[in-house]
């Protein structure tokens, strides 16, 4: 899988120093895959994009002030269906307009990887088809999420913000929170776990940790801080504390509750 | 820190019995989570471990109690932890600490939640800022409200957010004025009852300064004050022409409340333009002065204006600190007030009427105060093309940053400067959201060629008992405590203590960074802190364990 990508990239590459500076489109195949999709291909594209095209598309690239450039998060482009329609855009411009492009200099990956943000940036790009109203239902009610997780001020502490979870996560993400919350739990979201004081125990999320010292929030919500060296132990636990959604909502339910989340944004 | 010592520190929020004044460290004691109610807030002074609100207590006496740091003791104060602030502005925080938290406010507007033990985070809120801020002097912030479980926080941007105390989650964000205007958010919100009153900068961008109060549960604005009346009231006539409808008089530091009256204090900035005053003839109503409104409506019940027609941008942005004191034989409800014109002030708090008034820091500019307390000017002081000298400088005689009142000795305690500046003036046409200042400020000669003080004023005369020279300015609150204890800082990076009965230095140290911020002390376990921020760190200070 991973050699057939680099295989593709590199066509790709051949294609373009074939074609030379005024770049055509005929030769590339409709089906080419983008093989810098993961969490931190996002991140370095966005960064490019950042200062690369933000003086015309706008910092979140909802298009410029002055209306330079065009909004490139509604998940239509006119210039491209595809991943690679995208690619060219990027590398080659709009001939005849100030979308000039990045030309040959570049290497792939960079543009793979703007590719793959301005795929982040688009609200319809791999949606379920829940219902978020029913989603937000789940929420408060059956799912019982706000007992851990706050939006917009109301809800628990001991699992993220969600108020604006839709911007940093994507549907497909947000499927995969619920079904698979151990995957990639972020540091702040372990478990420390102390004992020995004298037979009594303390747990909670791991709200920060230095070499010294550690604090949490138990499950009562209570702040404490803890010493790490001292007649007592204490242990690390790296997954999460969220229950695992796969047997207690149907699949229809988890749609729904992804169609709710994604729609947590701000507006633009 | 030993490491023998039991492990638990901080029992957020929730040992918060009020009356306890040395909590104990009892890590088995059900972690009950204890909100800070108005009852609680009322009552601040009676648990001194903890610093609920900007100045302590809503009196704004920055008292306390603790007086474990006494004038035996102070001499052996220690580091205990420091805290760095990221940014390198100015730091103009106080911090609060509540049942061993402490919310730090950082530049430009964001919150720090830390172990009051040892300084260590718990969360942080970092507040997103566009980048077409409007602001005057540096991105400043000085510090958050608590009611409930729920920090208040100005923003640079003239917003007002709620945040969790617990998680630093934010709960709301309010836009209290247009920043492009030139309007922003510096000072700490003052909670009364259910309400946060909270103020307004710009007075340099021909803003209209108000007071507003917001519902603390859902961020809607119960009451606004404007502190420039609209037409329809008659001391709207004291702004020639329209002038009133850029004439400053913002409200950027928090104020005092007494629950007795039901009023609430609070200051206002110079009129605007600053400097030139023939575009606003008159006396520039409620500009620099002190208004009593009602807390729950924001009617005004009476003002008292420090400097009519001000030409010098001596904000009263002031702390409002309210004592009952003995004047000739009588317990008066007084404000007692030393404001950046040069003259202390002592005023009747239920009624405004002025009882006493005295420069107590170098001043050319009027004769006295008459027997309204209205100030008799000197001719020939107003600023000019060429300069006018004048003392008190622009930044003042004293200015934002918190005196203090110790009850046991019956002294006010402030920090001033003896300088002096050339004025100028200039013609300025006003430009929505560009300065506005008609002129401008300069310092003769080398800052050495002035003084600072800390002077101990007593308010039932206007005397000053006792001075401790500073060389060559302070721009530091002061801190006052049960041990006789006066805490401050210089400009050069000292901060130290002294006796509050005499001024006699006790305790010194070299820290290095400009100061702009006022120290406060709390305890945990029943041990006693100092803290006071120096350059962008706040330093706390202790006894050994
Ligand atoms: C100098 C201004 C400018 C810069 C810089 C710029 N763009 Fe553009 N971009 C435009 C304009 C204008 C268009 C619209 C062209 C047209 O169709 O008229 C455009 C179009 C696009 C499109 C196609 C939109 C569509 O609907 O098909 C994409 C994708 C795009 N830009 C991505 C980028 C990326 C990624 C960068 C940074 C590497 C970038 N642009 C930098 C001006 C700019
Ligand atoms: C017992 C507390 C708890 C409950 C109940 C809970 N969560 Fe969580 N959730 C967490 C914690 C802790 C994390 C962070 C660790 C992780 O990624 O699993 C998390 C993470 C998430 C994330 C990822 C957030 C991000 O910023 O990446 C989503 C989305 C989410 N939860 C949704 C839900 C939904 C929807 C429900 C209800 C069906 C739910 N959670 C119920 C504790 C909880």
């Amino acid at each position: 899988m991973r050699r057939k990508h680099l295989t593709q990239c590199l066509l790709v590459i051949l294609v373009i120093t074939l074609t030379g500076p005024s770049w055509t489109t005929q030769t590339i195949a409709q089906d080419t895959n983008n093989p810098f999709t993961s969490r931190i291909d996002l991140r370095m594209g966005q960064r490019l994009f950042q200062t690369q095209c933000t003086t015309c598309h706008g910092l979140n690239a909802t298009g410029g002030n002055e209306g330079i450039g065009p909004d490139l998060t509604t998940g239509r482009f006119r210039h491209a269906d595809t991943d690679v329609g995208l690619y060219r855009v990027i590398r080659n411009g709009v001939r005849g307009t100030a979308m000039i492009g990045l030309g040959a200099e570049p290497p792939d990956q960079s543009i793979w990887q703007l590719v793959t943000y301005l795929h982040s940036l688009s609200s319809t790009a791999d949606d379920p088809g829940g219902s978020p109203v029913i989603g937000r239902q789940l929420f408060n009610g059956k799912g019982n999420c706000n007992r851990c997780h706050m939006v917009n001020g109301e809800g628990g502490r001991l699992g993220p913000d969600l108020s604006f979870v839709g911007e940093r996560r994507r549907p497909s993400e947000l499927l995969a929170d619920l079904v698979n919350p151990d995957d990639e739990v972020s540091p702040r979201w372990w478990t420390m776990k102390v004992s020995g004081l004298d037979g009594r125990q303390f747990e909670g999320l791991r709200m920060h940790e230095d070499t010294f010292t550690f604090r949490i929030m138990d499950a009562d919500e209570n702040l404490r801080s803890f010493e790490k060296y001292g007649p007592w132990s204490y242990e690390r636990i790296q997954s999460s504390t969220m229950p695992n959604y796969t047997q207690s909502l149907t699949p229809e339910e988890r749609n729904n509750l992804v169609a709710y989340l994604f729609s947590l944004r701000r507006d633009r | 820190m030993t490491l023998t010592r039991l492990i638990i520190f901080a029992l957020l929020l929730t040992l918060g019995r009020p009356t306890t004044a040395q909590p104990t460290a009892e890590p088995e004691s059900p972690a009950v989570f204890s909100p800070v109610t108005w009852e609680r807030l009322l009552n601040a002074g009676s648990e001194p471990h903890n610093w609920l609100m900007y100045n302590g207590t809503l009196d704004s006496k920055r008292f306390s109690q603790l007086d474990q740091i006494d004038t035996s003791t102070v001499a052996s104060l220690k580091l205990k932890w420091a805290h760095h602030i990221p940014q390198l502005d100015r730091a103009e925080t106080t911090p609060l600490v509540v049942d061993g938290v402490m919310f730090i406010t950082e530049s430009p507007s964001n919150v720090v939640a830390v172990d009051a033990i040892t300084g260590r985070p718990f969360w942080r809120y970092d507040h997103p800022l566009p980048d077409d801020l409007r602001i005057c002097c540096g991105r400043n912030n000085r510090g958050v409200a608590i009611l409930g479980e729920t920090l208040y926080m100005s923003t640079l941007d003239a917003h007002l957010v709620a945040i969790d105390g617990r998680s630093g989650s934010l709960l709301w964000n309010q836009e209290v004025a247009d920043h492009r205007s030139g309007y922003s958010k510096t000072a700490a919100p003052l909670i009364v009852k259910d309400r946060v009153v909270t103020g307004i900068a710009g007075g340099e961008y021909g803003i209209r300064g108000f007071l507003d109060a917001y519902d603390a549960d859902t961020g809607e604005r119960e009451w606004r004050t404007y502190t420039i009346p609209g037409p329809d009231h008659p001391d709207n006539r004291t702004w020639a022409g329209d002038s009133w409808r850029t004439g400053g008089s913002p409200t950027w530091i928090t104020g005092s409340y007494d629950p007795e009256l039901n009023l609430v204090y609070w200051g206002t900035g110079n009129p605007g333009p600053d400097w030139n005053g023939d575009v606003r003839q008159g006396d520039n109503l409620y500009a620099d002065s002190v208004l009593a409104l009602n807390g729950d409506t924001g009617e005004m019940s009476w003002y008292f204006q420090f400097t009519p027609h001000d030409v010098h941008d001596w904000d009263a942005i002031q702390i409002p600190v309210l004592a009952d004191i003995e004047l000739d034989g009588e317990t008066r409800k007084a404000m007692l007030w030393a404001n950046r014109n040069g003259f202390y002030y002592t005023l009747d708090r239920e009624t405004g009427e002025f009882l006493l008034g005295k420069a107590f820091a170098r001043q050319t500019w009027a004769e006295g105060l008459d027997s309204n307390g209205r100030p008799i000017r000197r001719p020939g002081t107003f600023p000019s093309q060429e300069g006018t000298l004048v003392a008190p400088i622009a930044g003042g005689a004293t200015n934002w940053w918190s005196p203090a009142y110790s009850p046991r000795t019956g002294l006010l305690y402030v920090n001033a400067f003896d300088g002096e500046a050339l004025f100028f003036s200039r013609e300025q046409e006003y430009v929505e959201g560009n300065t506005f200042t008609g002129g401008g400020t300069e310092t003769p000669l080398a800052i050495d060629n002035y003084a600072s003080a800390i002077r101990a004023i007593d308010p039932s005369t206007g005397d000053i008992k006792w001075e401790f020279p500073i060389t060559p300015r302070s721009r530091a609150g002061v801190l006052a405590t049960a041990g006789d204890v006066v805490f401050s800082a210089s400009v050069d990076g000292y901060f130290y203590a002294l006796d509050a009965t005499n001024g006699q230095p006790l305790w010194d140290i070299a820290l290095g960074g400009p100061v702009h911020a006022s120290p406060m002390t709390y305890a945990v376990n029943g041990q006693q802190f100092v803290t006071m921020t120096i350059g962008n760190v706040v330093y706390t200070f202790g006894l050994d364990d």
